[in-house]
């Protein structure tokens, strides 16, 4: 009796390497339509690539890495958190500032800041084998250097390690690579919060590669006193600013 | 010990001067071009130091002859005290052609002082500089009789009888003081040796007493060394040079064993390390690591120095091979052994040692925490503290920042130099509507602000520093950014300027 032919989605599991198949090592962004078509979550122990769609939008390329690895450290240990930063990157847009804004505790987070792109790659490697590291951010300025080769040697040091590495590209990178996913990522306008301020940061998001799944687009906001993200489909603001936060107000005036 | 022709030696080193033939330095003395060094040959034409360069040539017309350089001379008598290192890390330096070597305690590992000497004699002259070496007990006495003398070595006790025939100037006095001496008939050292102290100590100064003490051990004469003297030191020498890295890096693990044991026996761990590699040419690298926390785990004093050669590579060339490596703790601190867990890894010192390798590899000063200040001036709000220098515990850890806004009110990303935008704002001290920077227009859909910033009166250059007042900005396209109006407007300026100094998310 022969047996029944596999489903495409069999077949896709089964040409998914081992490690990014383990449900357990994901980070669950908590919008169950994104961590469905990423199988759960983000990969950990995998190295994922991010690049803005346009020259404005390196502050959301910054806020959306600093907001995966914050809802990270919040989920995980609260391990520490290494930022590589290239020289001419914070030249040209600007050296990491507010990361505490963005729920990144500035007690758990080194900044490194590298002379050269190889360096830049080097720092990765040895931070993601690191295994008291949850997540490396590394800002990569020139895609030239990271080819398929280098971006593999990656792989297998964040699988190693364990962590959450991201490559941010300074502008949208063609060359291909070993990276579990790949994201494009703009800002898109707010919903104006209850008082008239500007609202909640608001991503768009498009995958546009991934090992594990189908690819799509998406509108996410992000909570920064939560450290959650929200899809931003009704104006919340309200009901959101309505909450009452007095022990949080006690215990800022405490301290 | 005595470099006796370090100027003619150094450009016959670099093949500038021939040596084989007569060769003389000259330097412009009082209006006159005079010899300052000559080298062996011209020496025993009867060339002396001082003698008018015209003279010279009249006697000898083919003489070669070279501009002084005291400043290149320097420089190479610095070398050469840093090649001395191999023999004691105590070396001074005797402006202007001597060193004075501290070998107390190292003559064994030699074979005693004669052959200390014979060697380090040897070495040199086969790097081409002549050399006159003395042993003694004190610094006086082995300088008078390395430009003197003619034994090598003074016996312990030996001093008076050993600088008694030699002439005064040997006991390293001003020569103004030697010919006043010579003028009433004392030419030796043994003239001056047995006369009462106070006549002579009236008639030619206190200096000549000092100096008979200090050449016969009654008063204690310091060296200042070069470099400072580390506290602890292992090194090993090799009778083949080694050229490989990889051999460079085992030796320096083997020397981290044995310093290891050195600071665990006086329970201290190593905050800052130095490797210095002996090149058997005579150049000599030093390298330094400075680690987070007191370190004694020889594989992670070897990892620290792996990154940090692969950073000096290029730099550190082995040319024929090095033959001595000394490893030394330069800064110690108390390192007491704590108890760490079976099961659970110790990340926070995996961590440390991260740290130390990316500041061995790129610079401890590019390896930051940001630290929050208690200033409100955005450029200083937050300032980069290098990593190895904060504990955890020392940081202040979360601000909680309460703010009606659900946006943040600080950008994720700011330029050290505020950019220069093209701003139209409807009212002049209301929001921009439009803005232009780097020659792209952005249509403004939303502002928050004003957010007035005024600088600190107390520091406020006469008043020519501005009062900012920053908008939080969203544009058509949802792009963040915040800007600020230089000045305000009527009363600071009349035409603010505009600046973008951030980037939201």
């Amino acid at each position: 009796m022969a047996e029944p032919l596999p489903t495409l989605p069999d077949l896709r599991r089964m040409l998914t390497p081992g490690h990014l198949r383990d449900a357990a090592h994901r980070l669950a962004l908590g919008i169950p339509m994104i961590d469905d078509v990423l199988g759960g979550g983000l990969p950990l122990g995998a190295v994922h690539e991010l690049h803005p769609c346009r020259p404005l939008d390196h502050g959301a390329v910054s806020g959306f890495a600093g907001a995966l690895a914050a809802l990270l450290h919040n989920n995980k240990s609260g391990k520490q958190i290494v930022w590589i930063q290239h020289d001419y990157t914070a030249m040209e847009v600007g050296a990491l500032y507010g990361a505490e804004f963005f729920g990144l505790p500035l007690s758990s987070l080194v900044v490194v800041h590298v002379p050269r792109v190889i360096d830049a790659l080097w720092a990765l490697e040895e931070a993601l084998k690191c295994r008291a590291v949850d997540a490396v951010i590394a800002e990569i300025a020139e895609d030239g250097a990271v080819d398929l080769t280098a971006t593999r040697r990656l792989a297998l040091a964040a699988r190693d390690g364990g962590g959450l590495g991201l490559l941010l590209h300074h502008r949208p990178s063609v060359t291909s690579s070993a990276s579990a996913t790949r994201w494009e990522i703009a800002s898109a306008p707010g919903v104006r919060d209850a008082f008239g301020g500007l609202g909640r940061t608001t991503f768009a998001l498009s995958l546009i590669k991934n090992r594990c799944g189908p690819c799509g687009c998406w509108t996410l906001a992000w909570d920064y006193h939560e450290r959650a993200f929200f899809i931003p489909a009704l104006p919340l603001g309200v009901a959101q600013t309505a909450r009452d936060r007095s022990a949080r107000a006690r215990s800022a005036r405490a301290a | 010990m005595w470099l006796r022709r370090l100027a003619t030696d150094r450009l016959a080193r670099g093949q500038h001067a021939p040596r084989e033939e007569p060769f003389v330095v000259v330097a412009p003395v009082k209006s006159a071009l005079r010899l300052v060094a000559v080298n062996g040959h011209a020496a025993h034409l009867g060339l002396t130091i001082g003698m008018a360069l015209a003279d010279a040539r009249a006697m000898y017309p083919r003489l070669g002859c070279a501009d002084a350089d005291p400043d290149a001379d320097q420089h190479l008598l610095s070398a050469v005290a840093d090649w001395c290192d191999r023999y004691t890390p105590l070396v001074g330096i005797d402006l202007p052609d001597g060193l004075i070597l501290e070998v107390t305690g190292c003559t064994h590992l030699f074979g005693g002082e004669t052959l200390l000497c014979r060697d380090l004699v040897r070495r040199l002259n086969a790097q081409g500089f002549e050399v006159q070496a003395a042993v003694a007990d004190t610094v006086g006495c082995a300088w008078g009789v390395a430009h003197y003398g003619v034994s090598a070595l003074v016996p312990s006790g030996a001093e008076r009888d050993s600088l008694a025939p030699l002439p005064l100037a040997a006991l390293r006095l001003a020569p103004a003081v030697v010919d006043a001496l010579a003028r009433v008939g004392l030419k030796r050292i043994a003239d001056v040796l047995d006369r009462p102290r106070a006549p002579l100590a009236a008639r030619f100064g206190q200096e000549l007493i000092r100096r008979i003490d200090q050449a016969l051990g009654h008063e204690d004469e310091p060296i200042t060394p070069r470099l400072p003297i580390p506290l602890y030191v292992a090194e090993r020498r090799f009778a083949d040079p080694i050229l490989l890295e990889a051999d460079v890096l085992g030796t320096i693990e083997f020397l981290a064993q044995e310093l290891a044991r050195l600071l665990e026996r006086r329970g201290e761990g190593a905050r800052r390390l130095q490797v210095a590699l002996f090149r058997t040419d005579g150049k000599v690298y030093r390298t330094e690591v400075g680690t987070g926390a007191p370190l004694r785990d020889p594989a992670r004093m070897r990892a620290l120095f792996a990154e940090r050669l692969a950073a000096v590579g290029e730099v550190c060339d082995p040319g024929f091979g090095f033959d001595v490596i000394r490893l030394s703790a330069l800064v110690a601190e108390r390192c007491d052994a704590e108890q760490t867990g079976l099961a659970t890894p110790d990340h926070e010192a995996e961590f440390a040692h991260l740290v130390d390798r990316l500041g061995a590899r790129f610079g401890l000063r590019r390896v930051v925490r940001l630290m929050p200040q208690d200033i409100h001036i955005p450029e200083f709000a937050i300032s980069a503290v290098p990593a190895h220098a904060v504990t955890m515990s020392g940081h202040p850890g979360v601000q909680v920042v309460e703010q009606d806004s659900q946006g943040s009110v600080r950008p994720i990303r700011l330029f050290a130099r505020p950019e220069p935008i093209e701003a139209i704002a409807e009212v002049p001290d209301g929001p921009p509507v439009r803005f232009k920077w780097r020659r792209v227009m952005h249509d403004v859909a939303y502002a928050e602000g004003p957010e007035r910033i005024a600088m600190e009166w107390w520091r406020d250059d006469q008043g020519r520093t501005l009062t900012r007042d920053y908008f939080r900005i969203e544009s058509r396209a949802g792009a963040r950014v915040w800007v600020y109006r230089e000045g305000l407007y009527g009363r600071e300026t009349a035409e603010p300027r505009w600046f973008l100094h951030g980037l939201f998310a």
